[in-house]
Formats: structure tokens, sequence, C-alpha cells
């Protein structure tokens, strides 16, 4: 039987106390193919819940890579603010967002790149002072870089040569082809700043995107992606950041105001639609109510959930059926139709798939 | 004027001639000879001079002038590398 | 406690084709899938004195080693290896799917698990002795271990140090030593009673064999060790026997070398480092005889009781 293990557990992490070996098993492998490994070992301690011997062996190991991966990306973020130098601040988005403003998304939560956000016209510069300090561009293919540069919202990442992290720079949340604009420096506008942690001083102030950009950001990330390898946990940040600022005067209030203001209805109606179905997210029905006006017609929501309640399930054989290839790949097209103009579409994706440059013979070191 | 880089914090052992360091900031491991070490220990009180510190080795290896004017530029160099420690413009209160 | 021998081949390979086979090698389970009947063959002859876990047990590791679909079945067929779903490695030729697995084993905890330190080494133990033998490839280490397994030391591992993080103790990973080339027939005419898998060709490695540990050393799995030295070995054919001492500091800085996850351990990994450094003697050693070897070795384990 097919049985999302994982979503039962983000949902209600009570349920594990009636699992056999076999399901904790199970679960811990659902985990990882989530994404949510990390995080796993956070969810059980909050809700006080001490696993079996056996899979706390896991959990041990799991909480090992955690701490390693905040430690080594906080590192970056202080690099990163030193290599631009200056006194702008460092505008930061999700992960090292999260992590930076030490907010409880943050914990557990690995990802693979620092990203941040700069104005549109400061990005020569930026990428400029990067490189200078060890950042080097790594999709080298012509075609590659006039994708990132000209179609979509960010500088093509760059990896740092020695340490490997690689950082996104982006100009805006959704690139300038998309038909959803939402205006960047409004988000810029009402970013708050954070406090370095610890005894890290910085020369260079830090900031974040105010908490209810956080949650629409998110939001566009996940829906408007065509990639859902890490589904699951973005919509677990959606659930965790509701959660936090939920609890706080008036962020329930200026969300849907705040949507409409950014052209971002209609994410935040999925967004919140899917929490609420899969992971149990309480929101408030006066919210919901002001966002039906944004949503689609009851055929193509139907589709929809059809789409994405299979495609945010983690990507592991136990929680796939005969639908979910499909359902993956028509929402692949999706995320990138929405970021595109469908002559564009085209084009991009006959390119990668005929002209792009073969990738080297991978070497076999077993 | 130089200090220790900010927010970090070293584990060392040292069974003979060398110091090994962890740098829970960067999360490297270094290998230090001890003149290394005299310099970090100065540098953990708080930020100090060029002059300060080559007090302190010559006061630790009874070392003259010379070999120390030779080596701590050199020194200084390195450690600002291996970011264990960078300028700055602070002056000693 | 079931042991694998007391499974029959059809069983064994019936388990195996459904994913029920349940490995335990020192602390870890493997849930190990196969349709590839040199797995169960293989299995058989070096893991006959391991036991076998309840199907519906807890596993900690999922190996699944399958036979390559579409034409490939039938034209140089191929066998690939995933971990639960992740496939990390490129097909291998059929008939290396028992090193495949034992390589995989080796690959699923040295990238997972953190609660020991593991260093890419072998370990032996006599008389409370325990020495870790830290060695890039094609040092002779694998032979050494060998015959010291064949001649009353018993083997903790081959290949994966585990050095638990909490108390500093070498913990027991029994499986096979992997040799190759030559070193199969030396093994074989130093101690004739060893047991052997089936050697394989065509390897990176050229021919690999598995020798199946002594029953000594499944049994007492479960008995850590305090390691005393760390020795670093190097065959140099027609050489001296030498031990020359190496610092603590040499010590330290060559383990890191050596660890699979010490960057993943961060401040832990330094400081079960240090612990492990501060209690052991370190040195290299040269050899080319392994009369000689095994006697320097006897020579360690009478100083240190």
């Amino acid at each position: 039987m097919k049985r999302a293990l994982l979503v039962e557990v983000l949902r209600d992490p009570g349920q594990v106390s009636g699992f056999a070996p076999a399901q904790w098993e199970l679960l811990l492998r659902q985990a990882r193919s989530a994404g949510l490994h990390g995080a796993l070992p956070f969810v059980l301690d909050d809700a006080g819940i001490e696993a079996p011997a056996a899979p706390r062996a896991h959990l041990d190991w799991m909480r090992v890579v955690a701490r390693r991966h905040s430690d080594s990306m906080r590192n970056e973020v202080r690099l990163i603010a030193g290599a631009l130098g200056g006194t702008a601040p460092l505008l930061l988005l999700k992960g090292a967002a999260y992590l930076m403003a030490g907010l409880p998304t943050a914990r557990g939560r690995l990802f693979g790149d620092v990203d941040i956000l700069a104005p549109k016209e400061s990005l020569p510069a930026v990428e400029r002072a990067l490189v200078l300090q060890g950042w080097a561009a790594t999709h080298h293919d012509a075609y590659d870089q006039r994708y990132y540069r000209e179609w979509m919202h960010e500088l093509p990442p760059l990896e740092h040569m020695h340490r490997g992290t690689a950082i996104d720079v982006h100009h805006a949340i959704l690139p300038e082809t998309a038909a959803l604009r939402p205006d960047p420096a409004r988000l810029r506008a009402c970013a708050a700043p954070i406090a370095w942690p610890g005894a890290m001083a910085g020369e260079r102030p830090l900031h974040v995107l105010a908490p209810p950009d956080m949650v629409l950001h998110s939001a566009v990330h996940l829906f408007w992606d065509g990639e859902f390898d890490h589904g699951l946990r973005d919509l677990f940040d959606l659930h965790r950041l509701l959660a936090e600022f939920g609890t706080r005067p008036g962020f329930w209030d200026g969300l849907p105001a705040r949507a409409r203001e950014l052209t971002l209805e209609l994410p935040l109606f999925y967004a919140l639609r899917y929490a609420a179905r899969l992971l149990g997210t309480p929101v408030p029905a006066g919210v919901t109510a002001q966002l039906a006006a944004a949503a689609p017609n009851r055929a193509r929501l139907a589709l929809m959930d059809a789409l994405f309640l299979r495609a945010l399930l983690p990507m592991h054989a136990s929680c796939a059926d005969v639908f979910d290839k499909p359902a993956r790949f028509a929402l692949y097209v999706r995320g990138n139709w929405l970021r595109m103009p469908p002559l564009l579409l085209a084009r991009h994706l006959f390119h990668k798939a005929f002209l792009s440059p073969r990738p080297p013979p991978a070497t076999d070191d077993v | 004027m130089w200090q220790l880089t900010p927010g970090q914090s070293l584990v060392a052992r040292q069974w003979d001639e060398d110091l090994v360091v962890y740098n829970a900031l960067s999360g490297a491991t270094h290998r230090l000879g001890l003149g290394a070490a005299v310099l970090l220990g100065v540098l953990e009180d708080g930020p100090a001079s060029e002059a300060t510190l080559a007090v302190a080795l010559q006061t630790e290896f009874s070392l003259d002038d010379g070999e120390v004017d030779a080596e701590l530029p050199a020194m200084l160099d390195r450690l600002s590398r291996l970011e264990l420690i960078q300028p700055c413009s602070c002056s000693t209160a | 406690m079931l042991l694998l021998d007391s499974l029959t081949r059809a069983e064994l390979r019936r388990r195996l084709r459904r994913g029920e086979l349940v490995l335990r090698t020192g602390p870890f389970a493997t849930r190990i899938r196969s349709d590839i009947a040199a797995v169960a063959d293989g299995m058989a002859c070096i893991y006959g004195a391991h036991s076998v876990e309840p199907p519906d047990s807890f596993a900690d590791f999922q190996v699944n080693l399958l036979r390559s679909t579409g034409w490939r079945r039938w034209f140089r067929p191929q066998v690939r290896f995933d971990h639960d779903g992740d496939a990390p490695f490129t097909p291998l030729p059929l008939a290396q799917a028992f090193p495949m697995l034992e390589w995989v084993m080796n690959w699923c905890v040295s990238n997972h698990a953190h609660s020991y330190l593991i260093v890419h080494a072998a370990v032996v133990e006599k008389q409370g002795c325990a020495v870790i033998l830290p060695a890039p490839p094609g040092s002779g280490k694998s032979t050494l271990c060998a015959a010291l397994a064949m001649r009353g030391w018993r083997l903790l591992s081959d290949e994966l140090a585990l050095v638990r993080c909490s108390d500093g103790l070498l913990i027991p990973l029994v499986r096979p030593v992997s040799l190759k080339n030559a070193s199969i027939d030396v093994m074989r005419a130093f101690a004739p009673e060893s047991r052997f898998s089936t050697p394989v060709g065509g390897t990176i490695k050229g021919i690999v064999g598995h020798l199946r540990p002594m029953e000594d050393s499944v049994a007492r799995a479960h008995e850590p060790a305090r390691a005393a030295w760390v020795v670093f070995p190097r065959f140099e054919a027609g050489a001296a026997t030498s031990l020359a001492p190496v610092s603590k500091t040499d010590t330290f800085m060559r383990l890191i070398d050596n660890a699979f996850n010490y960057p993943t351990l961060g401040q832990q990994g330094f400081e079960v480092l240090a612990g492990l450094v501060d209690g052991c003697e370190g040195a290299d050693f040269v050899y080319s005889r392994l009369d000689e070897a095994i006697a320097v070795f006897d020579g360690l384990a009478e100083g240190t009781s």
C-alpha cells in the first residue's frame, strides 16, 4: 500500500507512536528522498517524541549533517558579505534568510545555494566583486548565459572555486518574461534588518524580506518552478513560516492585500490551499474568502489539485503511482511556460535537448 | 593593528612542537607552529599592534629584533590567509 | 538468532528477490534486494556466519543490485546499483555484482553513519591491543590485514574503522577482506584454510576476491576495542621489515587525510580524533615478508598487554 508516512508525520508527529520498525524505516527513507532528513529530528523533538533506538541513531546522524550545514552556510554568508564590501544591505532570500534570521523554519533545513536579491543595475558590480574573491561562472554555454541573464531574473549561478559553494544573485523573484510582475523595488523597500548571529560582527547590514513577502516568495518559488524534487520541503517551509508569522498581530490581515499589490494572489491561493490540504496548516476563513476571487475555474482547479497533490509528495517509490510521472512532467512544462512566452519556451526546450554541449564523460570512481 | 576574526572560536591540541587547531567558523583544521600559537594567544585578549606581537615572540622564544622582523610579516600573512586573523582599524582601549 | 548459513539457497534467493534479506554486520542492518545469482552465491560463501534479521525489521540501509533492463539484458549484461532509488554509480558488468555489493555497503556506511568518525583503514586486535591500519590503495594494507586475521588476530574491519564519537572506542564491522590480483594467491598459499568468494576479473582494480572472515571475529562483532596503535603500512618487495615512530601530530594530520566524514563531524570530529591520537602510538611500517610482519605485530600485542 502506498503511504506518504512523511506527510502524515509532518502533519501530526504523534503518529509515530504507533509505528512498527518497518514503518520507521520507510519514514526515514521518504524523509531522505524529500530532502527533509535534516528537519525530521527537529519535528520530532518539538513534539517531545523520542524514537526507538535503531531509528534514533539515524536521527542523530541527520542532526550532525544539519549542524554542519548550518555552520557552513553561516560562514558562507559572512564571506559573501565580506566579498561584496560596501555598506548597502545584503538582502538574503530563502534558506540563507531563514538561517540568519533564526527562524524556526531554518532548523534542519538543508539547502544548496545562498540566494540574494540585488537591484538590477548593481548586478555587474556584484558579479565583479564575487569573481574577484574566487567565485566563478558555472554555465559557460553562451545559450545558458543568455537564458539566465536575459530571460530569467538572476545571474547564472556562481560557484566558489575552493569551497564549491554556490550563490544565486537575483534581481527579481520572477523573470521579466512572466505574466505576473511582483515589483522587486517594493520587496526591497519593505525588507527588514536582522542582527548578525553571536559574535559575528559584520560591517554590512543583513536584510531579509518582510514576513508576508517571505511567504509570498516561498509560494511563488514552489508553484512557479518546474521542479518538484523538493516540493514537499518547500511546502513544509510555507507551513512553518505561516506557523511562525501567523501569531504576529496583523499578519493574516495584511497578507491578501500584499499579494494583490505584488500580483501574487494566485500563487498564494495555491500555497494556502495545498498547505492546508496536505499539512493541515490553519488558515483563517477570512483569508481564504478574500483569495477566492483569484481562484481558477472549477475544471482547472480540479486538474491542478490532481497534479499538485501528487507532485508534492516525496519522490519515492513508496509514494508514487502510475500517474506520478506524467503529473510531474506536466508541471515541469507548466513551470517553464509560466516563466516564458510560448515561442521562447519551445526554442529553449529544443535547444536544451539538441544543442547544449555534451556533458564530460562520467568517471567511474568505484 | 591585528585582531582575531570576529565570531571565531578555536579549539587546539598540542602534542609536540606543533599545534593542531580547529576553526569552528570556517570548519577548517590547521597545523601551526608554536610561534603562531603565541600570536593567537596574544590576540585572544584583544586587538594588538605588530609591535606588541613582536615583543611577545621575542619574550617567548628569546629572539632578537632581527629574527622577529624577518619572520613576523610572513607569519601574519599566513594567519590572515587562513582567516584566523585580520587587520583592524581599531585601537586598544 | 538466525544465521545466513541456515537458509537454503532457494530461500536466500527468494528473500533477495523480494528485498527481504536483512543482513546484520556489526552495528548496521542492510536490506539487500537482488535478482542476480552471483550476489546470492557470494553472500552464501562469505556471510554464512552472519545473522539475518526478520524481513519486517528495521534496516539501516537499502541496497538494490539489479540487472540492467532493456537491451543490456543480452549484450554485455550489467548490474546497476541504487541506494533506495538514488543511483550514484554507473552500472558495472554483471560478473562484478558481488564486489559491487561490498563497495556499496561501504559507501552507505561512510556517507551516513555520523555517530562514528569513519577512517579508511583496517582494524585488527589481539590481547586487547587494537591496531588501526590506514592506507591508500596499493599499500598492501589488505594483504597484511588478511594475514593477521588468519594468524590469531581478531578482524574488526578491513576497510572502515569506526571510532564511536561518544567514547572513542573502535566498533567492529566484520565484513570480508578484499584482496586483489597476486594477493589472492599469496593468501591461499599463506593460509590454505582461507575461504574466498569467486575471484572476479575486469574490475578497475584488476582481479578482486573476498576473504571470508573467521567465525571468531564474527562471533565477537559486538565487542568494541580501544585503539593502542596507528600503523601506516607499506609493502615494498625485498625490503627489510621496519617500524619507525610517527609523531602524534603527524599521525593526527595523516588520519584526517584518511577520514571519510571528518569535515561533516566538525568540532566533534576534531575532538574524537584528538582523543584517539592521545591514546595511541603512531608508526610507519615497511614489510616484504608476511611472517616477519606478523612477528612485529605480535610484539606490539605483547608490549601492550
